[in-house]
């Protein structure tokens, strides 16, 4: 008897099992539910603290106003370590289990990179995903059409440099040290076209992401006799190389691409870093454009923590910013297309926060263009205008 | 049916692998998040595989290896580079990266005769990192630390997708492992693998050829940890070197221990524990942490599963395995349970 | 080939300072390990531990004293000190009371989930954001005609011989260290002779949490950036004291600085002359380590342990 309820039973549970089901993910009368994954616990974990206290504080911001459309937003953090086998469970988790309507600013190429096939599975769309790899505007990609891509690629970044330093110096020997991962690569990417159209040759030096000793690269450097050294890496890279180079006695001008314009290399490095000039794709946090106003008056209502507020803190607000708007522009009954859709229709949309930035079916690069900013007396000043 | 020992019922083999094959059917009626649990039973049961095999390495035959992850990695990245960059059907390639793996095997293994204990823990660690940094340097195949987009496995013709269709595939494997493993464990082999922990010199006193048989223990444990690797490979579609590191050898050692050493049913328990532990109860937990003190540090989730490893092996140092053999021996004497507990 | 000579010198003084501070995580495992048997994979983290409680005491003075003194870096070097004493008795009773008899595995396990446990409650209380550590010497550096040695690398050398000169003399000339001995060779008949093996435990736990959170505070300043993954760099310390043999504490003093001066080096000249070492150097530790194991099983110093039945 006992066997024939069970069996019963069974068939029953097969039998729900088989009937479909489809509710809107992530969308309900009140609330629109975005999920982020970022490394809490890792290596990077202080951006995982840093970023979506950025983001939180505009969307708060925006709820206290009544939200879009009158739902507000809600974000759930996932933790990934920086282990993209992580990153693939934690966006499993957030898109199947708790059904978010889209991805939002997740942290690193290699997790955002393991995670296009459920994207393309599941049609969610990644907005803003936080990290400057080139290849998330490349629509040739698995589920390119779903990424929008806020940062100017880390190659473009690599040819702008190297084309200023050109322009400054026509005879100056550049070296690279370079990150060997997917973040070197694609700086690489951009210093094989300088190369190739200025017909030079840049010295490249690699290290292991996470190393600690640079003493072999910069000495090769200073072999190889470069006049301008380029660090591709995050904090604690071009610190380390800077303070190497000044015990030896070596000072080429140093430059930086992406992570680097975090004001604490300079604080670190003292008087190593004096001149340091880094490539960043956004306005200062702390200059006069109206996004960082805004920014800074929301920090304070807000009562953000010191330490917090600077540049990672200023990104999360200003993606944010721009999820918000993509948002509105879904409509009153968004869907993931008539969101994509809303986000392709960004010309030369600026609130001040980012340069001027352009979507459209064909180009998910929101923006390629740097400016400068270099160390002076331990501040950084910002010297030259946008360039591409 | 009846076992090789008198009192084993077997009746229930049968049942239990029915039961995992209609487990999915059962999820998809229970919850609407089913997808992800799969998935996260898929990830168990690739890990169960390479558990299989280390707990033979390890647990039967006491030769600890901290650096496991490395021939889950060397599984993945051939059959990744056979089949998308050399055409190798995946079929073909399930037969050899497992043999690549043991060929790593054999290579680990040498060192490994002359050391032991604690010299050996550490030399599987260092193989660890040795693998894993090679990997990266071999980049003209591996695209080094940025990772590689791998293939889905093919099959029969047919691409196998989607986690629903993964479960299959991997848990048709794991029961096969699971069986061979029981085999081997109560083979000759296995007995002189038991022979050899327990004692090197009375079992090199029985004839055993200590050389021989190690070298197999680290082959066979290759061949399940490369087996694995392939399923993971292609049912993860993008694998990258920080996965294997250090962290995750000692993942797989803590499974294997908390299972239970030298019980290959007790690794099936070991890791089922710990892989739902970390992926479902430990979240869950956090969330009610984070609503009752409103932290924001990442790491409770490290805290949480590093206080219960700790408190499982301070309580109960037999593992799972333990636990239930004690409960059913405890049932079968009921009434006449002696008063103490035994240990 | 003056350039390549000083280079070379440079190289070595500074891969002597880095191999002493594998030394010293090595020491601190190593005497866990002679004396109780028990592998210590929490080593790193007591190093971590150090270096964020020296950093925190650091940062309080300075904020009461107002300007940096040797006085603030002394005292808090004291405070660290204190905190490592408490810290290590601790840490025994968490480990050796309930663990007592449980076969190696369980006790390698509890290590490791204590090393978890350590990491992830400092990274609680600490919050996520890295600290900067400072070094109490600046970036002072004296040169020797070509050569530059940075004072901070000179103290930790320095450091490293006096801390082995105080221990040999503790270990060869003090009751307590004699006892530290006797209890390694032979817990029982230690036991029978009267010395409380329990004190000892604790007391070398103490000694170890100390040694600990002294190469945590030297090992800070060089790496730029302090935060909870600091005890990963302790994981380098192991082929450090297997190398010099397992139970050999002048051997893990030689072992640690071999490792540190064979990375420098092949992280600078040789990386320039065979570029292919570039490829291996991150893992050179661990290959030295499986090379030397091949030949001397035990070790450079270790002594073959006569196996009973």
């Amino acid at each position: 008897m006992k066997r024939v309820i069970g069996v019963l039973i069974i068939i029953g549970l097969l039998a729900v099992g088989c009937v479909k089901r489809a509710p809107a993910p992530g969308v309900t009368d009140t609330e629109i539910l975005i999920g982020s994954v970022q490394d809490l616990s890792g290596p990077l974990k202080e951006l995982g603290a840093i970023l979506p206290s950025g983001s939180n504080m505009y969307f708060q911001y925006i709820n206290d106003q009544g939200g879009v459309h009158g739902r507000s937003i809600k974000m759930l953090v996932e933790d990934h370590q920086y282990n993209p086998q992580k990153a693939v469970a934690a966006t499993k988790k957030l898109v199947e289990k708790d059904q978010v309507f889209c991805l939002y600013q997740i942290l690193g190429t290699s997790p955002c990179e393991a995670i296009r096939s459920i994207l393309s599975e599941t049609g969610t769309p990644l907005i803003a995903p936080a990290t400057n790899s080139g290849t998330m505007s490349d629509l040739s990609r698995v589920a390119g059409d779903l990424i929008f891509h806020t940062d100017t690629g880390y190659d473009i970044q690599g040819e702008i440099l190297v084309d200023y330093i050109l322009n400054q110096n026509s005879d100056a020997k550049i070296g690279i040290v370079y990150q060997d991962d997917d973040y070197g690569e694609n700086v690489l990417v951009g210093i094989a076209r300088a190369e190739e159209e200025h017909e030079i040759t840049v010295q490249k030096e690699s290290y292991q992401r996470g190393a600690i000793d640079f003493k072999g690269q910069t000495m090769n450097l200073l072999k190889g006799g470069c006049t301008d050294v380029i660090i591709a890496g995050i904090v604690r890279e071009p610190v380390t190389v800077m303070k190497t180079a000044e015990a030896m006695n070596y000072k080429p001008n140093f430059f930086g691409t992406g992570p680097t314009v975090d004001a604490r290399v300079g604080k670190l490095a003292g008087s190593a870093g004096e001149g340091f000039t880094a490539t960043y794709w956004a306005h200062m946090w702390n200059s006069d454009a109206p996004g960082p106003i805004l920014y800074r008056e929301l920090c304070e209502k807000y009562d953000i923590p010191e330490p917090y507020i600077g540049l990672y803190h200023y990104y999360g607000f200003a993606t944010a910013q721009l999820l918000v708007e993509g948002l509105e522009r879904a409509g009153r009954n968004p869907t993931r297309k008539s969101l994509v859709r809303g986000l392709e229709t960004f010309k030369n949309w600026d609130v001040g926060s980012f340069p001027p930035i352009t979507f459209s079916r064909n180009d998910h690069a929101g923006v390629d263009k740097v400016q400068l900013v270099q160390m002076q007396n331990g501040e950084q000043v910002v010297i030259t205008d946008w360039l591409e | 049916m009846k076992g090789r020992y008198e009192d084993e019922n077997l009746y229930w083999i049968p049942v239990l692998i029915i039961f995992v094959f209609l487990l999915p059917f059962i999820l998809k009626g229970l919850s609407f998040s089913y997808k992800y649990y799969l998935f996260v039973l898929n990830m168990a049961g690739i890990y169960i595989i390479l558990n299989v095999g280390l707990d033979l390495l390890s647990g039967f035959t006491g030769l600890l290896s901290l650096g496991h992850a490395a021939f889950l990695a060397v599984g993945a990245y051939s059959s990744a580079i056979m089949v998308d960059q050399f055409g190798v059907p995946f079929a073909l390639s399930l037969i050899l990266s497992p043999l690549v793996a043991g060929l790593f095997g054999f290579v680990i293994g040498f060192p490994a005769l002359r050391v032991s204990g604690m010299y050996l823990g550490l030399t599987t660690m260092g193989f660890g990192f040795i693998v894993r940094r090679m990997i990266i340097a071999f980049r003209e195949w591996t695209h080094g630390s940025g990772g590689l987009d791998v293939s889905s496995p093919v099959l029969f013709g047919y691409t196998i997708k989607t986690d629903w269709n993964n479960y299959f595939l991997i848990y048709t494997f794991v029961v096969i492992a699971v069986v061979a493993g029981r085999r081997i464990a109560k083979s000759k082999i296995g007995r002189a693998f038991m022979a050899i922990r327990d004692s090197e010199q009375a079992a090199e006193a029985a004839g055993i050829n200590l050389a021989k048989y190690k070298m197999l223990a680290f082959f066979i444990s290759g061949l399940f940890a490369g087996f694995a690797g392939v399923l993971f490979a292609h049912t993860s579609s993008f694998i990258s070197t920080d996965h294997f590191d250090i962290l995750l050898s000692i993942y797989f050692i803590i499974m294997v221990l908390v299972g239970g050493v030298s019980s290959i049913y007790g690794v099936v328990l070991g890791t089922l524990f710990i892989v739902l532990l970390d992926n479902l109860f430990v979240p869950l937990l956090e969330d009610q942490i984070h609503f009752w003190f409103n932290t924001q540090a990442g790491d409770i989730q490290s805290l949480i599963f590093g206080l219960i490893m700790f408190l499982f092996i301070i309580f109960q140092p037999m593992g799972l395995y333990g636990m239930w053999l004690k409960m059913r021996i405890y049932w079968k004497l009921f009434p006449f349970n002696p008063r103490q507990r035994f240990t | 080939m003056t350039d390549l000579f000083s280079g070379l010198t440079q190289e070595i003084i500074s891969g002597i300072a880095l191999g002493s501070i594998y030394a010293l995580i090595a020491l601190g495992f190593t005497m866990i390990f002679k004396a109780t048997e028990v592998v210590n994979f929490a080593q790193g983290e007591l190093m971590m531990v150090g270096a964020y409680v020296n950093f925190f005491f650091v940062t309080t003075f300075l904020s009461a004293a107002g300007t940096p003194t040797a006085w603030t870096f002394l005292v808090a070097l004291g405070g660290s000190m204190i905190f490592s004493v408490l810290f290590g008795y601790i840490l025994d009773f968490i480990i050796n009371r309930p663990l007592k008899d449980e076969p190696i595995f369980s006790v390698i396990m509890a290590t490791l989930s204590l090393a978890i446990i350590i990491r992830a409650v400092v990274a609680i209380i600490a919050g996520p954001i890295s600290l900067l550590p400072f070094s109490p010497f600046g970036d002072s550096a004296i040169s020797f005609g070509n050569i530059v040695v940075s004072v901070l690398d000179l103290s930790i050398i320095g450091s490293a011989i006096g801390l082995v000169i105080i221990f040999y003399y503790i270990f060869h000339y003090t009751r307590w260290g004699i006892a530290m001995q006797a209890t390694s060779e032979d817990p029982i008949a230690a036991q029978l002779m009267g010395i409380p093996i329990k004190r000892v435990y604790s007391l070398v736990w103490i000694f170890s949490a100390l040694v600990a959170t002294l190469s945590g505070i030297l090992l800070a300043p060089r790496i730029a950036l302090l935060d909870t993954t600091m005890g990963f760099l302790g994981l380098k310390a192991f082929p450090a004291a297997v190398l010099g043999g397992f139970g050999s504490i002048p051997g893990a003093i030689v072992g640690g600085v071999i490792l540190g001066v064979i990375e420098t080096v092949s992280m600078g000249t040789l990386s320039f002359h065979f570029q292919w070492i570039k490829e291996i150097n991150d893992i050179i530790a661990w290959i030295v380590l499986i090379a030397v194991l091949m030949i001397k099983p035990d070790g450079l110093f270790g002594v073959e342990k006569v196996k009973k039945v």
